[in-house]
């Protein structure tokens, strides 16, 4: 199955909502969840998400969605965290500790290669020796060698952002772009991300050969207006999309 | 001597040095909370600079629309061996100089002034827009607008505006509206005006005008430097360099040129960081706007006031007013973000050169040479002395870029020593 990969802040727009539209999700029409724990410097997401950190950062309790995490992980729904290494990395051990307690599969690091990119080896080895996945994160500005190093050291899937920042839409040639990082990563799962939003960009990267997409801002939104109708409809439609 | 002068020489494609980088580069980020200034840069620069802007391909096809332009304006540029310096210097090495004084305006700016113009045109903008510090960049601009068929609006540092009169003929005869920056056209320049009325302007002032004009005009804005995609189409430079070098049978072991906001620098070395790192490469900027060796590296804006987005990058900060110096050009507060991080990383080395050095180094070239460098390009060739002086017994083969001709900055030769 193609991964659709819903992903949330948590505590936005606040716990009630959020936890409602987690309640309407078909469970058998996603493999993969993305959780963002809300950053105090989401440095790296364009101004919906910004601000989805902000307030989640208020709302945000391990108690609230303790029983949310446990559900997804009975209906076979693999979760992986989004935080920033800004905000982790005081605790790191701890907070990964805590993930794999409550049954994420693995952790997605914005800000790693970037900003810490001397700490990233070590972070990366460690995440693998206790068996947490660490998801490589790339952009269009990720070198080449850097792709083909990160991915080397990992086995999982791979988050291709099309954006430089989430939310926003610089024009790019998709062609190109698939075509790279299939050369580039051969035989490997690329999942893409950011400013996906219609069934045809769906179509045109799986017809060059990804393996799933990611969607944020454009469920946000539904989050924010409440559209419970049209949350669940594009979902089932975005599943067919991919199984097509 | 002149090692070659045709036109296969001229690369087919421009280099993009991101794809190459030791590290990623950090992303733009925006610089309001509320709006995102990546998203406003779609209202701002044509749609296909702006995909070029953040495009990954390391290389991409120069129109023949451009080459044709290209041909017609000069290039390929002439790589010359400066033996008399050689001589006057006692140098056992060899010293090339590329020079983009040849070209129609008189420096490199016209290299991204035409096809940024040119996707203007195509797109079928009402005008282009953009600042200019000693007027370099507003000619070209000027003169790529014309041959397009646009109107330029154009935005002078005033310092540069009052002490370089010619420069407004040059960009009047080029079809070019001028004005003094900053100006009453717009709200910030005209607020900049009201709380400091005797700003001599600097380059951040005038993009934030220009940035501003294009928005309530339909304008679009013109990409002097520091942006990535300035510095893939001036990569032209240095692919001609390395041609014109192999055509010679000889290798750069150094390379050198100054950085305003690095795009003749980028534009004349990237091409080499492919090759390993056997070319030692130097950037050299004003002792007065010293960028590298006390500037942060952290994200800035690029514009004082923060309509475009932030960048990662050495900065001396967005409110620098840097001395009214000489060189016009290289009162920038920071360098483009792919620069700054090979500099951080230490693949390249900076140097900083005062006024009295560049002045000396441009007379030298002149009665060596016979070019009056611009006074920007005067760093790179003082720069050069300086290593030439510090390993006078190596053969080892230097190239630096003469990034302009300095015929309208004679006036900094007023006293005679
Ligand atoms: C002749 C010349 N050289 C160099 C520069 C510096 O700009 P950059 O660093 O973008 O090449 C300028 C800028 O105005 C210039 O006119």
């Amino acid at each position: 199955m193609k991964n659709l990969i819903p992903y949330f802040t948590l505590g936005y727009p606040d716990n009630e909502t959020l936890s409602h539209f987690l309640d309407l999700i078909p469970v058998d029409k996603i493999n993969y969840i993305e959780f963002g724990f809300p950053s105090n410097d989401p440095r790296y997401d364009g101004p919906v998400i910004r601000k989805t950190h902000n307030v989640g950062n208020i709302n945000f309790s391990d108690d609230f969605y303790k029983k949310y995490f446990d559900y997804f992980h009975k209906n076979h729904v693999k979760m992986y965290s989004l935080s920033y290494y800004s905000d982790i990395k005081a605790r790191f051990d701890d907070f990964i500790d805590y993930l794999q307690k409550r049954n994420f599969s693995g952790i997605i690091i914005p800000d790693l290669i970037i900003d810490y990119y001397s700490e990233g080896k070590e972070i990366i080895n460690k995440l693998n020796d206790r068996g947490f996945e660490y998801i490589p994160f790339f952009s269009p500005s990720t070198p080449d060698s850097i792709i083909k190093n990160v991915s080397s050291m990992t086995k999982s899937w791979i988050y291709y952002g099309l954006q430089p920042s989430t939310g926003i839409d610089i024009p790019y040639e998709l062609d190109y772009t698939t075509e790279r990082i299939n050369e580039l990563l051969p035989g490997r799962e690329i999942t893409y991300g950011f400013g996906i939003k219609t069934d045809d960009d769906i179509r045109n990267l799986m017809k060059n050969g990804g393996s799933g997409v990611a969607i944020g801002t454009y469920l946000i939104k539904m989050t924010e207006a409440g559209d419970e109708n049209g949350f669940i409809d594009y979902i089932n439609k975005m599943r067919g999309v991919l199984d097509e | 001597m002149i090692t070659a002068m045709n036109k296969e020489i001229i690369p087919d494609n421009w280099y993009n040095v991101v794809p190459d980088l030791p590290e990623p580069l950090a992303p733009p980020r925006d610089s309001k909370s509320d709006i995102s200034s990546i998203n406003l840069l779609n209202k701002i620069l044509p749609k296909e600079v702006l995909k070029q802007e953040f495009t990954f391909k390391r290389y991409e096809k120069i129109p023949d629309e451009v080459m044709e332009a290209y041909e017609q304006i000069g290039r390929p540029t002439p790589l010359i061996r400066a033996k008399n310096l050689e001589k006057k210097l006692g140098y056992s090495g060899k010293i090339y100089y590329k020079y983009e004084g040849a070209t129609a305006t008189g420096s490199h700016k016209i290299n991204t002034a035409i096809p940024q113009a040119y996707y203007a045109m195509k797109e079928g903008v009402k005008g282009v827009t953009t600042e200019t510090g000693a007027g370099q960049w507003g000619s070209a601009t000027a003169l790529a607008a014309s041959l397009y068929g646009l109107p330029s609006q154009i935005f002078m540092v005033k310092i540069s505006f009052e002490q370089k009169p010619l420069r407004k003929t040059v960009m009047n005869l080029y079809n070019g509206n001028v004005v003094a920056s900053p100006s009453t056209l717009t709200a910030y320049g005209r607020k900049i005006l009201k709380e400091h009325p005797d700003t001599p302007g600097t380059l951040g002032i005038g993009i934030s005008e220009a940035v501003e004009y294009a928005l309530d005009n339909d304008y679009r804005y013109m990409v002097a430097s520091v942006m990535n995609v300035s510095l893939t189409h001036q990569s032209v430079i240095g692919q001609e360099t390395k041609k014109q070098l192999e055509l010679i049978g000889e290798h750069a072991d150094v390379l050198i040129g100054c950085v305003g906001g690095g795009s003749n620098f980028g534009g004349f070395t990237f091409p080499f960081i492919p090759d390993g790192d056997d070319t030692e490469i130097i950037a050299t900027t004003a002792n007065e706007v010293p960028k590298f060796s006390k500037g942060d590296y952290k994200y800035d804006l690029m514009d004082s006031a923060g309509i475009l987005p932030q960048v990662r990058m050495y900065s001396l900060g967005a409110d620098f007013v840097p001395p009214t110096i000489y060189a016009g050009g290289l009162r920038y507060h920071g360098a483009s973000p792919s620069l700054s991080l090979l500099i951080n990383k230490g693949r390249i080395k900076s140097d900083e050169v005062t006024e009295e050095e560049v002045k000396e180094a441009l007379r030298t070239f002149a009665n060596t040479q016979g070019i009056i460098a611009a006074p920007e390009s005067g760093h790179a060739i003082a720069s050069a002395i300086k290593y030439v002086k510090a390993h006078i017994n190596e053969k080892k083969t230097i190239v630096v870029n003469v990034s302009g001709h300095g015929y309208l900055d004679l006036s900094i030769f007023g006293e005679k020593k």
